[in-house]
């Protein structure tokens, strides 16, 4: 089964009474546990297309599938709920609620979604042991302000994984570090993703890191070449 | 200046804290407005007397209205040494038929025998000096009113102001006319002539001195205030002028509260550009004076609006409400709430001070 | 509470200040409300709780009881209309007094015994049956106005003994005795020696059993010349003293009201754009926007329980303090109805807030410096 399946996905905008076409024709599938990165200069589409892949964004046409859920035609609340459900985000800049412990920004979901007192002791119980396998329990109460830049990351990263996805979704994780803390994300992304079987997205323009990942796929002007 | 352009350019961020300001504003000048047109309509008659005290019957527990002077009294404190002019003074309270009008017109009919502070010498019998108040209630000049129960007939010759006693409207009058007024409204408050509720008493010593010897002479019978003294004995007075003022003082505290919160707001936005400031050399003490420029600023502009609105309020207001807006209080308020925004927006020097040049940096990039 | 709690605990003097704000906000409103009610019961207690169904006074008298005065016959011809049970004279003075040693103010006020004005809320004791007996209002009971204290009147020196004490009597803000209509008319002619006669201030009215009040007080106003008949909630509510201060003071409380609810609705939407990179993170990664508004409902809430507990604490203290010379209270009712409004009233201010939740785009977390 393939963690994510796009058929012709198309994304054009109007803008200044003109259509912008953002995705052209765009076809991708990735297998179950693989670590593709998404290479392209600024403007090629890419942050659209992992956008479309991780249901915040609505193609204007082609197919949507992540797992084995057909996301095409999923209203925003729909989207909200597989969000929340079934991907993991990890975005350029804005990753921690300031004003959350890192702890505290692990359960933000659970606590906010209302998975019931059962569910909200499972999540605790998840969230110590990311905590630890990302070796951040000595930082657990410190609010974003508090940590370095690649434990903020750390911190992120944990929260991508809370729910479990089968798909998590990275924007250009190391452009903000340099090449030494850069290899050690990148690491740990790939040994989180590899140890857990689930399927990764990375977004970069950082050809030092593309060697961490299964394959390689190049956008330009909203198209894919192989 | 920075701070100035800052506001110019960017109203947006501080014109949620100018409208809350201003609200604030439009209270303090209503409580104060009301507080003054209590304070001013209820002891008119007695501001406008021209004397050092006045003499009230002993067991009249200050009260005007139910104090009573003989001539014999009377004629004991004119030979008290150092009392150079006395005068009698009467007050009945009754209502007044307007001609036209359906409903009748609060008056304090004022009985005197020398002329005060804007109010000429007393006008022949049956005529009246009203007061502007009376206005409102369809008086004219030229009017003849029907004043009290009996409705007797006083015909109004010009206008005083400010000179009401307990918030009505004064109809100055001779002495005997206000006997004749007394004796019809509440025939058991008949006052016999030459008898007066209150003396005017000028003199050459200093007040307090001339209200003791006063009442020493008349051997305790009566009991002497400074012309300060009768004015807040007026009925209510002094609990008014405490609770407003105690209202008002609570009302200028939340003021600085708020504008404290609202600068808190604004700073938090900031602390990255105070970075930025402080990396290319700006002082602390230079963002601190722009901030509290900047309170300065929000501060009059809210004042200014303000006091537009509680004037327009004013005039719709019922006539019921005792509302006076006067310029002092203006003026007080306007201070009250620049050293209010002051404080406030001083709350902020903290973060300021704590501003990292080098985290502001690092934010940027 | 997760998201509402951890916010206020890491940027507590945003919410302390705001608190604070809403508290000092919550105390005038309380504040001045329980003022106007005690000033209000203490201006007119008298005439709310005495046995008259309708209160009959003097044309000029502009609704005021102090300053009415009915000719004698006016009781006769009350009497006369058709609906009244019962008509006797009232008379109403201010009078000084001497009591504990100490000179004060007083109001009496006389009745026919057995006929209609008598005080009806007697605590302890009996009403006055023979002259210079009086009933006198609870409050001033420490006052030297208690059962078996000796009231003397300082024009004449006459004694008034108190018999009896009633509840919320209170005349003009003083001291209340109600005493029999006869010592009203010696205590006035004592003090006014020069009086030829003594009127009463108005006519007390008991009405017939199945006529009502209102009908009896349009008759006696169609029939009799030169009074004004009002029912007793009339005499109270239209009392020009109460109009007058119940107005400007419930003008203070609704500009109270008024600066809650923007400086709340105001901070809570400029809170709300200053995290809105973090809200625009939650949505992105699945979370509801009704979670998000429950979260901000929350505080909400909690600062306006917190301004409660702050302007009740503060509005107990003050009216302890003054209590000497009002005996305002707050009541519980009072401050569940003020509480309920302002929670209403902040919630209404805070859908410029939630507007602005709501109508965030969880796309605009995927672009660098767009929020946050």
């Amino acid at each position: 089964m393939s963690a994510l399946e796009l058929a012709n996905v198309r994304k054009v905008y109007r803008s200044g009474g003109e259509d912008v076409i953002a995705l052209d024709h765009a076809s991708l599938t990735i297998g179950d546990d693989e670590m593709v990165a998404l290479v392209g200069p600024s403007g090629s589409g890419k942050t659209t297309l992992i956008s479309i892949a991780g249901g915040l964004l609505t193609p204007t046409e082609g197919t949507v599938v992540v797992g084995s859920e057909d996301i095409t035609g999923y209203d925003p609340k729909r989207l909200t709920r597989f969000r929340s459900q079934r991907v993991g985000f990890v975005f350029q800049t804005v990753n921690l609620v300031p004003f959350l412990t890192a702890r505290e920004n692990l359960l933000v979901m659970s606590e906010l979604n209302g998975v019931g007192r059962a569910g909200r002791k499972r999540a605790r119980a998840r969230a110590d042991q990311l905590l630890d396998e990302l070796g951040l329990t000595h930082r657990a109460r410190g609010v974003p302000a508090e940590l370095s830049g690649g434990e903020r990351q750390r911190v992120a990263i944990g929260r991508a994984l809370m729910n479990e996805p089968k798909l998590v979704l990275f924007d250009e994780p190391t452009s903000a570090l340099d090449t030494k803390l850069g290899e050690h994300v990148m690491e740990l992304i790939q040994t989180e993703v590899k140890g857990r079987g689930i399927a990764a997205v990375i977004v970069t323009h950082d050809t030092r890191m593309t060697h961490y990942c299964d394959r390689v796929i190049t956008i330009l002007d909203g198209k894919l070449a192989a | 200046m920075l701070a100035l352009r800052e506001l110019r350019r960017e109203p947006r961020r501080f014109v949620t804290a100018a409208i809350v300001l201003t609200l604030l504003v439009v209270l303090l000048l209503f409580l104060g407005g009301l507080l003054d047109g209590l304070y001013l309509g209820s002891t008119g008659a007695l501001r406008a007397q021209r004397a050092n005290v006045l003499v009230y019957s002993a067991d009249a527990n200050n009260s005007i209205i139910r104090s009573r002077i003989d001539s014999p009294t009377r004629a004991r404190v004119q030979h008290v040494s150092g009392v150079t002019d006395v005068n009698g003074l009467g007050i009945t309270l009754t209502g007044t038929t307007v001609p036209g009008q359906r409903t009748l017109a609060d008056t304090a009919v004022i009985g005197y025998e020398r002329a005060a502070n804007g109010v000429p010498a007393p006008p022949a019998e049956g005529e009246a000096w009203a007061d502007r108040r009376l206005e409102t209630f369809g008086v004219r000049v030229g009017q003849t009113l029907g004043v009290g129960p009996q409705k007797v007939p006083v015909r109004i010759k010009g206008w005083v102001h400010d000179t009401n006693y307990l918030l009505q409207g004064a109809l100055w009058v001779h002495p005997a006319t206000w006997r004749t007024v007394q004796a019809t409204s509440r025939p058991d408050a008949a006052v016999a002539t030459a008898t007066f509720e209150v003396l005017v008493v000028r003199g050459t010593p200093p007040a307090a001195q001339l209200a003791r010897d006063i009442d020493t002479a008349t051997h305790g019978t009566t009991k002497t205030l400074t012309k300060n003294e009768a004015v807040l004995s007026s009925p209510g007075t002094r609990e008014q002028k405490s609770t407003f003022a105690g209202i008002i003082d609570v009302t200028f505290l939340v003021v600085g509260l708020v504008v404290a919160l609202f600068f808190v707001l604004l700073t938090i936005e900031r602390t990255a550009l105070y970075g930025v400031l402080k990396a290319v050399g700006a002082k602390t003490s230079r963002l601190l004076a722009g901030l509290i420029t900047q309170a300065l600023v929000i501060g009059t502009v809210a004042f200014v609006v303000g006091e537009l609105v509680t004037v327009g309020l004013a005039a719709i207001l019922p006539a019921k409400i005792p509302l006076t807006l006067q310029s002092s209080r203006a003026v007080s308020t306007y201070v009250g709430v620049i050293i209010a925004a002051m404080l406030g927006g001083s709350i902020s020097l903290r973060r300021i001070v704590r501003a990292d040049p080098m985290t502001a940096i690092g934010a940027s990039n | 509470m997760f998201l509402a709690l951890g916010e206020i605990r890491r940027a507590r003097w945003r919410f302390v200040l705001l608190t604070g704000a809403v508290g000092l906000l919550v105390f005038l409103i309380l504040f001045v409300q329980a003022l106007t009610g005690a000033l209000i019961g203490q201006f007119i207690g008298a005439i709310d709780h005495q046995s008259a169904d309708v209160v009959v006074l003097s044309l000029s008298a502009r609704k005021s009881l102090e300053g009415s005065v009915v000719a004698p016959d006016a009781v006769t011809k009350v009497a006369q209309v058709p609906g009244v049970a019962a008509a006797g004279p009232l008379g109403e003075g201010t009078f000084s007094v001497r009591t504990s040693g100490k000179l004060r103010d007083a109001v009496l006020i006389g009745y026919q015994p057995g006929g209609p004005g008598a005080p009806t809320t007697l605590r302890s004791g009996r009403l006055a049956k023979s002259r210079f007996e009086a009933v006198a209002s609870s409050r001033n009971a420490s006052d030297g106005f208690s059962i078996g204290d000796r009231v003397e009147l300082v024009r004449g020196g006459r004694v008034v003994t108190i018999v009896g004490q009633a509840r919320d009597i209170n005349y003009s803000v003083l001291p209340t005795m109600f005493t029999t209509f006869d010592t009203y008319v010696e205590a006035r002619r004592d003090a006014n020696p020069n009086a030829s006669s003594v009127w009463p201030s108005a006519v007390a009215v008991a009405v017939a059993p199945g006529a009502s009040a209102a009908a009896v007080r349009d008759a006696i106003n169609r029939s009799v010349p030169g009074v004004e008949a009002l029912t007793r909630a009339q005499a109270v509510k239209e009392s020009p003293g109460v109009a007058s201060v119940s107005e400007s003071l419930g003008t203070v409380v609704f500009l109270c009201f008024f600066v809650v609810v923007v400086v709340a609705g105001l901070f809570f939407l400029i809170l709300t754009v200053q995290k809105a990179g973090a809200l625009t993170l939650l949505r992105a990664i699945g979370i509801g926007g009704g979670a998000l508004v429950r979260s901000l409902l929350i505080q909400v809430v909690l600062v306006v329980l917190g301004g409660l507990v702050v302007g009740a604490a503060l509005t107990m203290a003050a009216l302890g303090a003054s209590n000497a010379s009002l005996g305002a209270s707050l009541g519980a009712s009072q401050l569940l109805q003020t509480g309920a409004i302002v929670l209403v009233l902040a919630t209404i201010a805070s859908l410029g807030a939630i507007r602005r939740v709501l109508r965030i785009d969880p796309i605009r977390a995927t672009i660098p410096g767009a929020v946050g």
